[in-house]
C-alpha cells in the first residue's frame, strides 16, 4: 500500500488493551484520511448523543495520506472527537513535527477509547505501543510535561500533551504537540483529560512510500512554483507571520474589537505583524518541512511580560488584542505563551474574556464575584484570568465553561458571540457576509478552519465577492467548505489551499489535490471524484452534528440585530437570512439543513 | 488635495525612509484616480494587490476625493 499505512492503532484506555487493525482500502478511498476517515469511525463507533467527557466518547489522531510525504505543506493531523464545548462535532488540526513523526510509525489513525483508571500516556515506537503511568507527571505544564516525557522514552521522539487546563476539564483546553503547537478548538484537550492521558509520544522510520516517486517529485516542485509567492523569503507570511492581518481587518471594520462591539480598533499599529518583527520576534519557525514559515520564534525580553516562546498569529492578536482592548502586544504575547503552557485555545480563551470585560463594565457581573475589576485594556487582570481558567480558580471556574455558558449564567446570553457554543475568530460577519453564513452552518461551530471565505471576499480573486454582498455566497461558502474539508482530509495544511484561492482556474486545487494523491498512494481519481469524497465527509459530519441534537443554523443577535457602529460596515448586521435558503440548496440540503435522501444516496452515505 | 495613503505588510518597504508606522500622505490633483495616488512609490502592482479605498476594495482606475484613504496590500490569506 502507498500513501497510507492502512493500519490504525486503537487504545482502550479502561482495559489497558492496544491492538492494531486494518483500515478498509475502500474507507480510505471513499473518505481520504485525516478528518474523513476520522469522522467515519467516529459516526460508526460514538453515538452522537454521548457526553463528550464520559468514557463512551472516543478521540482520534488522525494523519492523512500525504502526512510525511514531500508535498508541500504535508505535515498536520487532526484530532476529531465529540466536543464538550459545543456538544456538535469536534475537528482541530495542527502541524508542527509531532504529524509526520506519529505516520512513521506505520499507523494512519491512533483511536483512545474509555478511560484510564490513573493518569496515562502513550509511547508508541512503531510496533511496540505501550501504556504507561503519568501520575508523576499529572498538573506539570506543556513544555515541563513534554521534556519529561522525551526524557522517558526517546530524545528524537515527539510529544502531543495536554496541560492543566486539559487535566482540569477546561472547555477550551487544546492539545498541543511539539510544545508550542496547537490543535486548538473545541476544547479536545479536556476529552483527553477526561481520559486520564496526560500524553502521547510518537517515533518511527516508517516513511510512506509513493506509488511514483519521479510524478511526486516533480509535481512537488510545480506546486512550490505555484504557490511559491508566499514560500520566499519576503513574503509576508514569512515575514509578518498571520500577524499582519490586523490591519487589514481593521481596514475594512472587521476587526474584533471589545467583545464585538466595534469592527476597528484604534492601537491596532502597536499589535500588528510589523511591531511582532520589530520588537520581538526571534525568527520565522515552520512546521517540519514547511515552505511557508508562517509561525514565530518570539521573545519579550524584559519587563513584567518577559518570556519566550512562539506566536502570537492573528487570531490571538484578535482576541487579547483588540477583543479585550488590550494595545500592547508584549501582553498579548504573554497571555500566548501561558495559553501554550497551560493548553488553552486563544481565541476561545480570548473571546470568552471580553465577554466577561463587556459584563462587568456593564454591571452584569458583580466585582465580587470576580475579585477585582476586569475591564477592557487591562492587560495584567486578562493575563491573571487566563492562569485562573487552566485550574478553574475562583472566577476562573466561571470562565473555563466558555462565554456563552458564562453569559446564560449572569442573564445576559446576547454578549456571548459564539455559534454551537463556540467563540467566533477574528472576522466579524457584519462586515463580511459570507463569514456568518460560514459561522451559522459550521458543523463544528464557528470556525474560519471550517473555510475561510474571508479571503476571496476581502480580495475578490478570481471572481469579485464583495463583502457585503449576500449573493452567491451560498456557493462561496459550499465550496470553501469542502475544499478545507479536502485539505483537512489529505494531511495538508490550509494555507496552501488558501495560495490556491487566489488562482483563475477554480478547478486548480482539487486538480493538484487529486494528482497528489494519485501519485502518493497510486488509487486515480479524478478532481470531481476527489471533490465528491471531500463533500461526503461534509456531509456525514452533518450528520453526526444532527444526531448529537445541535440542529439550528443560526448566529448570535449581536450579528443578526445589533449594526456595527464604526469603520467601512457601519450600519450593517450578518443577513443570514438572504444566504441561508441558498445554501441549502446548493447543499442538496432540506429547508431544515438536513441532508436530502438523494443527496445521501448520491454520496453512498444511506 | 490630500490623500492618506496606508501600505500593508510587504508594501511597507514602500513608504519613504524614515515613515513612522504604516502611512504617509500625498498630494495628487484633483480627478486623481488610485493607481495616480499610488504611483510615486513603486510598489509593483499586479494581479495579487488589494485596493481599498476608504475600507472598500476599489478598482485602480477609481477616481479619489478629497481626505480619501487609500490601502494597499498583496493578497494573501490566513488567519
Amino acid at each position: 500500500m502507498y500513501g497510507w499505512h492502512g493500519k490504525l492503532l486503537r487504545i482502550n484506555l479502561t482495559s489497558r488493551e492496544i491492538s492494531a487493525e486494518e483500515i478498509a482500502p475502500q474507507v480510505s478511498k471513499d473518505f481520504i484520511g485525516g478528518r474523513g476517515v476520522a469522522i467515519r469511525y467516529l459516526y460508526d463507533e460514538v453515538d452522537p448523543a454521548v457526553d463528550p467527557l464520559s468514557p463512551e466518547n472516543n478521540l482520534i489522531f488522525a494523519t492523512g495520506p500525504l502526512t510525511a510525504t514531500t508535498a508541500p505543506t504535508g505535515n498536520r493531523y487532526m484530532v476529531v472527537t465529540k466536543s464538550p464545548l459545543t456538544g456538535a462535532l469536534a475537528h482541530s488540526n495542527a502541524g508542527g513535527s509531532f504529524p509526520t513523526w506519529m505516520k512513521r510509525t506505520g499507523f494512519d489513525l491512533f483511536i483512545f477509547e474509555g478511560r484510564a483508571e490513573e493518569p496515562v500516556y502513550l509511547w508508541v515506537n512503531e510496533d511496540e505501543a505501550e501504556i504507561r503511568s503519568a501520575a508523576h507527571l499529572w498538573g506539570q505544564d506543556v513544555p515541563a510535561t513534554t521534556d519529561a516525557l522525551l526524557a522517558e522514552t526517546d530524545r528524537n521522539a515527539k510529544v502531543a500533551c495536554i496541560g492543566p487546563a486539559g487535566e482540569n476539564l477546561v472547555l477550551m483546553a487544546a492539545i498541543m504537540n511539539d510544545k508550542d503547537r496547537a490543535a486548538g478548538r473545541s476544547g479536545v484537550g479536556a476529552v483527553m483529560g477526561s481520559k486520564n492521558l496526560k500524553g502521547v509520544v510518537v517515533n518511527g522510520r516508517k516513511n510512506p512510500e509513493f506509488a511514483d516517486d519521479e510524478a511526486m517529485r516533480e509535481l512537488s516542485k510545480t506546486i512550490a512554483k505555484e504557490v511559491g509567492v508566499d514560500m520566499l523569503a519576503g513574503s509576508s507570511l514569512r515575514e509578518y507571520g498571520t500577524a499582519y492581518v490586523p490591519q487589514v481587518t481593521n481596514e475594512f471594520g472587521i476587526l474584533p474589537t471589545h467583545n464585538w462591539q466595534a469592527g476597528t480598533f484604534e492601537g491596532v499599529d502597536t499589535i500588528d505583524g510589523p511591531t511582532l518583527t520589530e520588537k520581538y520576534l526571534i525568527k520565522p519557525k515552520p512546521c517540519y518541512r514547511c515552505p511557508i514559515a508562517c509561525g514565530r520564534l518570539s521573545e519579550v525580553p524584559e519587563g513584567k511580560y518577559a518570556g519566550k516562546g512562539e506566536g502570537p498569529e492573528y487570531e490571538t492578536i484578535s482576541a487579547f488584542g483588540s477583543g479585550c482592548g488590550v494595545d500592547d502586544l508584549a501582553a498579548v504575547t504573554k497571555a500566548n505563551y501561558w495559553c501554550n503552557e497551560l493548553g488553552m485555545d486563544t481565541i476561545s480563551t480570548g473571546m470568552t474574556i471580553a465577554a466577561a470585560m463587556e459584563m462587568y463594565e456593564k454591571g452584569y457581573i458583580p466585582e465580587a464575584d470576580i475579585g477585582k475589576p476586569l475591564r477592557f485594556g487591562d492587560a495584567d487582570t486578562m493575563i491573571e484570568m487566563v492562569q485562573k481558567m487552566a485550574y478553574r480558580d475562583g472566577f476562573g471556574d466561571e470562565l473555563a465553561e466558555g462565554s456563552y455558558r458564562l453569559a446564560e449564567k449572569y442573564g445576559h446570553p446576547e454578549v456571548a458571540v459564539t455559534t454551537r457554543k463556540q467563540e467566533f475568530p477574528g472576522y466579524d460577519p457584519r462586515g463580511a457576509q459570507g463569514m456568518g453564513l460560514l459561522y451559522a452552518t459550521s458543523n463544528k461551530g464557528a470556525s474560519h478552519m471550517e473555510g475561510d471565505v474571508v479571503y476571496e471576499e476581502l480580495f475578490g480573486v478570481p471572481v469579485k465577492e464583495d463583502l457585503m454582498t449576500t449573493e452567491g455566497k451560498g456557493e462561496l461558502v459550499a465550496r470553501f467548505q469542502d475544499a478545507f474539508a479536502l485539505i483537512d482530509s489529505s494531511g495538508l495544511c490550509v494555507f496552501l489551499a488558501l495560495r490556491y484561492v487566489f488562482s483563475k482556474e477554480r478547478m486548480i486545487l482539487p486538480t493538484r489535490l487529486a494528482q497528489l494523491m494519485q501519485f502518493t498512494t497510486g488509487v486515480e481519481a479524478t478532481p470531481e471524484e476527489v471533490l465528491k469524497s471531500a463533500e461526503r465527509v461534509y456531509n456525514l459530519e452533518r450528520m453526526f452534528l444532527l444526531k448529537a441534537g445541535s440542529t439550528e443554523d443560526t448566529l448570535p443577535k449581536r450579528m443578526l440585530e445589533e449594526p456595527l457602529p464604526d469603520g467601512p460596515a457601519k450600519g450593517h448586521v450578518n443577513r443570514l437570512h438572504e444566504m441561508l435558503p441558498d445554501f441549502y440548496k446548493v447543499r442538496g440540503w432540506d429547508e431544515n439543513g438536513v441532508p436530502t435522501r438523494e443527496k445521501l444516496a448520491e454520496l453512498g452515505l444511506e | 488635495m490630500k490623500i492618506q495613503v496606508k501600505l500593508i505588510a510587504t508594501y511597507r518597504d514602500h513608504l519613504p525612509p524614515g515613515t513612522s508606522g504604516n502611512t504617509t500622505s500625498v498630494d495628487v490633483r484633483p480627478g486623481s484616480s488610485v493607481r495616480d495616488v499610488l504611483a510615486p512609490f513603486g510598489i509593483p502592482l499586479d494581479g495579487s494587490t488589494v485596493i481599498a479605498l476608504n475600507g472598500v476594495t476599489v478598482p485602480l482606475e477609481t477616481t479619489v476625493s478629497e481626505g480619501d484613504r487609500v490601502a494597499a496590500f498583496s493578497a494573501i490569506g490566513g488567519g
